[in-house]
């Protein structure tokens, strides 16, 4: 049982669907010779109906589950590669099935592209209408007042024309759009006799069809603003150490994830230095621990060359540079180490990134690799303490700022892995190749030294500086999709809010006075409350009436 | 059976013919413009994952007439002497980006010293940008690796900004062939190999490996 | 500022004083559902006519239009003479006060329990919030407090716009169960004062996702009440049960139960609807992009398609009535699954932004 067969006799809407014209086309293909065209018109009268929208809905919240259950290559994919470690059978197989891009996998493009398709097959045609019914007046008055869902009745002593002339008034002091006895406008049901008495059609709520088709375009709207960003924008994460610079460009950052259509050569060309970063932490209280400020004074050039400018980057506040947006995201310690290798030659002499751990306050590993120590390659897995307490006999950190900085370090000499051309993360260690050195893990203050056994060299700590975390995105779709979604928010209020409804007034005279009807309908009524506003405007009605003759306004 | 009332009540203005084509041609229009959408973001390639560079061809020759010009730079070398690319003007460089810490660079490393070997006495110059390096690491690179040619330190990587104008030029290691005109004549966007990077000196140069 | 433990206290003593008054509305409501007056005739007639203009018309949202059954050519139902000779005027809506005056002791009293319950419940939350210096839904159970709150008062709102006595023990009893629930299971003491650096787009954005769940949650409850009727109405029309059961004679009709929850779900979706918008916000300051398909926001976006299939539902031939409830359902399911699991257990971005 398809929508398409029904006829669609909405007696309200003008704005019938496309699919119900009133020319008598084929409604089902099981009528023999049907060509091509007539099996377009049934798939695409299917696919603009509602239930095959309902359908398309379903699917799309169904094909978003597996992106939350899963890991996705997008946000997490070390934990893809976790998944496929995990299960190894199973992992192939799904990612066949695009089930560890989902959002990004053909499949769901489809179902969102048909529900769009759908909308905009419903919608366009519907805007159209819209614009060409701006003035379109309302019906003429039913006969039958009193068949409608509300109606009154009342008794008047005004003559039938007086009558109705001021009940139209009050309608139109209300807002409503009228249509008098007399107006010379035919309408499509053409052969009524000529009415006898006098009537007024008033209608209102048009804006609620504008507020529904706004929501509904609107909504098309973010779907070409995310298409734009998904397209032409980009995102990449850079790791600055405090007193470097980073120009912006592919190689420069750590991650970078282009638009379809963004190449490496549409990034920059600004470059942003750390000249400082500054955390601070509540010392005391309940909150002690907890961070009260952020800031990381950089200077920046847009172009190459151009001036440098200063500024602050703190939490939720990105900086506009170039086009792009830079977000402070995280921050950590970066120890430095200078090693020196059985050569007596200095092969290391940096500061060294390292990530904060889940144990909190800023216990931070790390890796230090020397792959051009001499006779043999060094390695180094360290843990950095910013406020070092010994708990039992291991190190903690009791505070996130570095009040009492130690590092600890495991010593391994071997074959690092780094010469085979396979890149390594630059946090992990690889010791399978290496021999370990050291016993037990050696705690260094700053400004002391390890000397490595066997005469290998020498590593010291000599101190620390911060790091921050960026985040460098350039998304046009953003801006769009914001105006969109606030637009999609005031048209589903508009269309929920206001109710289209028509109020017919009629007068006959009779033997008591004149016999006034009054009769009312609303299309939707999502809010409610027709029904009170239908009774206070009937008890208005006939209080103008009982007024006695409704002055005249001046100028009319 | 609809009611009287209903019927008293008209409904639809059915469309004109021509207002009818006009609204289906705007929906053709619209469908077609997501279709295109569609069709781009499902084969247009991963944005999943790191991807440095959206070409598959990683070794390149530019023909003459098509070869972008190489921006300037001066800086100092690892030795602290000053250094400009224009310098080099009227000899073929060729220009290798690479970093200690660049696990491909480290493996291609070999083979860039046979090319040198090979090219540097028939008058190729060669030239290194240390990428993101410290001034330790990067001399402890050309120690270990016997590097015979001078490296330009690039710690902010400006130099790499510059030049990814004008090539796609995404990460390390990226090795760049300079004709004498100051034109970047070719390139290899990976580790190079031997056989590559003779090649492409053989076609600048006009001699063979 | 640390937490003002004797506010915290303050703030329990209210929930306490709440939870009890609004059994005791609980149990009011059960006895007008049991004891009061019969008030069928007053909600039939009122029914006729929303009947004819179900008949007529399309209630419904965007979409196309079903067809439209045949009108029943009944007699017009006789309207109360209110004025002299030949007036038939619609009845102007009696005042609240005096409709539930009218509808007895027991409504009264019910009434009066919850109204006065939920200024406790409020009070609650409000001195919960006074007490831990921030907006007081920062933790689960802070969460569940606030939405049922939210609950109580937009029922209260319903019940006394609508008329709708017999559903408050259905209602409140939800409330008073899930209350109760959060006490005795996840009640956690005033803590967790907020993080220094957090945007006031994430209160925005929680506040307004609060709201919303309080109000799908009064749906959730409508949409059983009516899953059930329906299944009786059915079951007496196939015959396998006998007709004038108690219980669902005294509830309102299965039409005005789903317009009922129509226009809750209406009034909630905007709500929803807004506060995805503040959380994509929130989220582009804080973490560079304003949707990535985060679990939290892919189940948030899983809930706003299933309540707009709802809507859609009801526009749909063959998909209203119970089918659209079943999706109603569905959608709390989800926004329910999103708090309980999603947001617990499956790990989604690590906020640096003091979340964490």
């Amino acid at each position: 049982m398809t929508d398409v067969r029904a006829p669609q006799t909405d007696p309200f809407d003008p704005a019938a669907e496309p699919g119900d014209s009133p020319r008598p086309g084929p409604a089902s293909p099981a009528g023999g010779a049907f060509g091509l065209s007539g099996w377009l018109r049934w798939a695409w009268r299917q696919l603009t109906s509602m239930r095959i929208a309902l359908v398309l809905l379903f699917l799309l919240a169904l094909g978003s589950v597996p992106g939350s259950m899963l890991p996705q290559q997008g946000n997490n994919p070390s934990g893809v590669r976790q998944y496929y470690a995990s299960h190894p059978a199973l992992a192939p197989w799904l990612n066949h099935l695009g089930l560890f891009n989902v959002f990004g996998a053909p499949w769901f493009a489809a179902i969102y592209l048909l529900l769009f398709a759908s909308l905009a097959g419903c919608v366009v045609p519907r805007t159209f209408r819209l614009a060409g019914s701006a003035r379109t007046l309302p019906p003429r008055a039913p006969r039958h007042l009193a068949r409608l869902p509300r109606s009154a009745e009342y008794v008047t002593t005004l003559p039938p024309a007086e009558a109705v002339e001021t009940a139209a008034r009050v309608l139109a002091g209300r807002g409503f759009r009228l249509r008098r006895a007399d107006s010379a406008v035919p309408d499509s049901a053409g052969t009524e006799p000529a009415d006898a008495g006098a009537w007024v059609s008033a209608e209102k709520g048009y804006l609620r069809e504008a507020g529904n088709l706004l929501f509904h375009l609107a909504l098309l709207g973010v779907l070409v603003s995310v298409a734009l960003g998904g397209l032409f924008g980009y995102k990449a994460d850079r790791l600055l150490v405090q007193g470097t610079t980073f120009a912006d460009t592919a190689s420069a950052l750590d991650e970078f994830h282009p638009g379809r259509l963004v190449t490496a050569g549409d990034l920059g060309p600004f470059t942003i230095t750390l000249n400082r970063f500054d955390a601070s932490y509540i010392a005391s209280g309940p909150q002690r621990g907890q961070p009260s400020a952020f800031d990381a004074q950089i200077s920046y050039t847009e172009q190459r060359g151009g001036p440098a400018r200063t500024g602050h980057l703190a939490v939720n506040r990105p900086l506009s540079v170039d086009g792009a947006k830079v977000y402070l995201i995280g921050h950590g310690y970066a120890p430095r180490f200078t090693v020196t290798d059985a050569r007596g030659q200095v092969v290391y002499d940096a500061p060294t990134p390292f990530i904060a751990g889940p144990s909190g306050n800023f216990l931070s590993e790390g890796v230090v690799k020397v792959p051009d120590a001499q006779p043999d390659q060094l390695g180094f897995t360290g843990v950095f303490v910013p406020t070092a307490v010994d708990v039992g006999g291991t190190l903690e950190s009791v505070f996130p700022a570095a009040d009492n900085p130690v590092v600890s370090l495991i010593a391994y000499a071997g074959d690092l892995g780094t010469d085979s051309g396979v890149s390594q993360s630059v946090y992990q260690l690889d010791t399978s190749g290496m021999q370990r050195l050291t016993a037990r893990p050696q705690v260094l203050q700053p400004g002391q030294s390890l000397k490595l056994p066997g005469g290998r060299g020498t590593i010291t700590f000599t101190g620390y500086v911060p790091w921050v975390s960026l985040a460098i995105t350039h998304d046009p779709g953003q801006l769009p999709a914001l105006i969109c979604g606030i637009a999609a928010l005031g048209g589903l209020l508009l269309s929920f809010m206001i109710r289209r409804r028509r109020v017919f007034v009629r007068a006959r005279a009779g033997e008591n006075g004149t016999t006034v009807e009054v009769g009312g309908l609303a299309r939707t009524d999502a809010s409610g409350g027709f029904e009170a506003e239908f009774a206070s405007l009937a008890a208005e009605l006939r209080a103008a009436c009982q007024q006695g003759r409704h002055p005249l306004p001046e100028g009319e | 059976m609809p009611s009287p009332v209903l019927k008293a009540l008209p409904s639809r203005v059915p469309l004109s013919r021509a207002r009818r084509r006009a609204v289906v041609l705007a929906a053709a229009v619209l469908v077609a413009a997501l279709l295109a959408v569609a069709l781009v973001a499902a084969f247009g390639g991963g944005s999943s994952g790191v991807t440095y560079l959206d070409s598959t061809d990683t070794a390149v020759l530019y023909a003459s007439g098509h070869r972008p010009l190489a921006p300037e730079f001066s800086s100092t070398t690892l030795s602290g002497a000053p250094m400009r690319l224009s310098s080099y003007r009227g000899k073929v460089v060729v220009l290798n980006f690479w970093g200690s810490w660049c696990d491909p660079c480290r493996a291609e490393a070999p083979a860039l010293a046979a090319v040198a070997r090979h090219y540097q006495p028939a008058g190729v110059s060669f030239l290194g940008v240390d990428e993101r390096d410290s001034q330790a690491s990067a001399e402890a690179f050309v120690r270990n690796y016997g590097v015979t040619y001078p490296s330009v330190g690039d710690p902010s990587q400006v130099i790499a900004l510059d030049f990814s104008a004008v090539v796609p030029l995404a990460g390390t290691p990226t090795t760049l062939v300079i004709d004498p005109s100051g034109h970047i004549a070719g390139a290899v966007f990976e580790s190079a190999t031997y056989s590559e990077l003779s090649a492409i000196l053989a076609k600048v140069t006009g001699k063979g490996g | 500022m640390p937490v003002n433990v004797g506010l915290g206290h303050v703030s329990n003593a209210f929930l306490i004083a709440a939870l009890v008054i609004y059994s005791l509305a609980v149990v009011a409501f059960a006895g007008d559902f049991a004891y009061g007056r019969p008030r069928r005739a007053a909600m039939a007639r009122g029914q006729q006519a929303q009947d004819r203009a179900a008949a007529l018309a399309t209630v419904g949202a965007p979409g196309q239009a079903d067809q439209a059954p045949a009108v029943p050519d009944a007699p017009a139902v006789p309207e109360p003479a209110d004025a002299p000779a030949a007036d038939s005027m619609p009845e102007l809506e009696v005042p609240a006060l005096r409709a539930i005056r009218e509808a007895g002791r027991w409504v009264l009293a019910a009434v009066a329990l919850s109204l006065a319950g939920a200024t406790a419940h409020a009070a609650a939350v409000v001195t919960r919030g006074l007490a831990v210096h921030r907006a007081p839904w920062g933790n689960m159970y802070e969460f569940v407090t606030a939405l049922t709150c939210v609950a109580a008062v937009f029922f209260l709102v319903v019940l006394i716009r609508y008329r709708a006595w017999t559903l408050g023990v259905f209602v409140m009893g939800a409330v008073v169960l899930t209350l109760g629930l959060a006490e005795t299971l996840i009640y956690t003491a005033a803590g967790e004062l907020v993080p220094a650096l957090q945007s006031y787009w994430l209160d925005i954005h929680v506040t307004a996702m609060t709201l919303a769940t309080g109000i799908f949650f009064v749906a959730a409850v409508l949409g059983f009440v009516y899953l059930r009727v329906d299944r009786y109405t059915r079951r007496v029309a196939a015959g396998r049960a006998a007709p004038g059961n108690g219980i669902v004679r005294r509830l309102p009709g299965i039409e005005q139960l789903d317009r009922l929850t129509y226009r809750t779900i209406v009034f909630g979706f905007p709500v929803w609807t807004f506060g995805v918008i503040a959380g994509a916000i929130w989220a582009d300051q804080a973490w560079g992009r304003y949707w990535g398909w985060d679990p939290v926001e892919t189940w948030a976006f899983v809930t706003w398609v299933l309540y707009a299939a709802f809507l859609h539902a009801r526009a749909t031939a063959g998909w209203r009535g119970r089918r659209a409830h079943y999706i109603q359902l569905l959608g709390f399911a989800s926004l329910i699954f999103n708090i309980l699991v999603v947001q617990t257990f499956i790990a989604g971005l690590h906020s640096y932004a003091g979340v964490g």
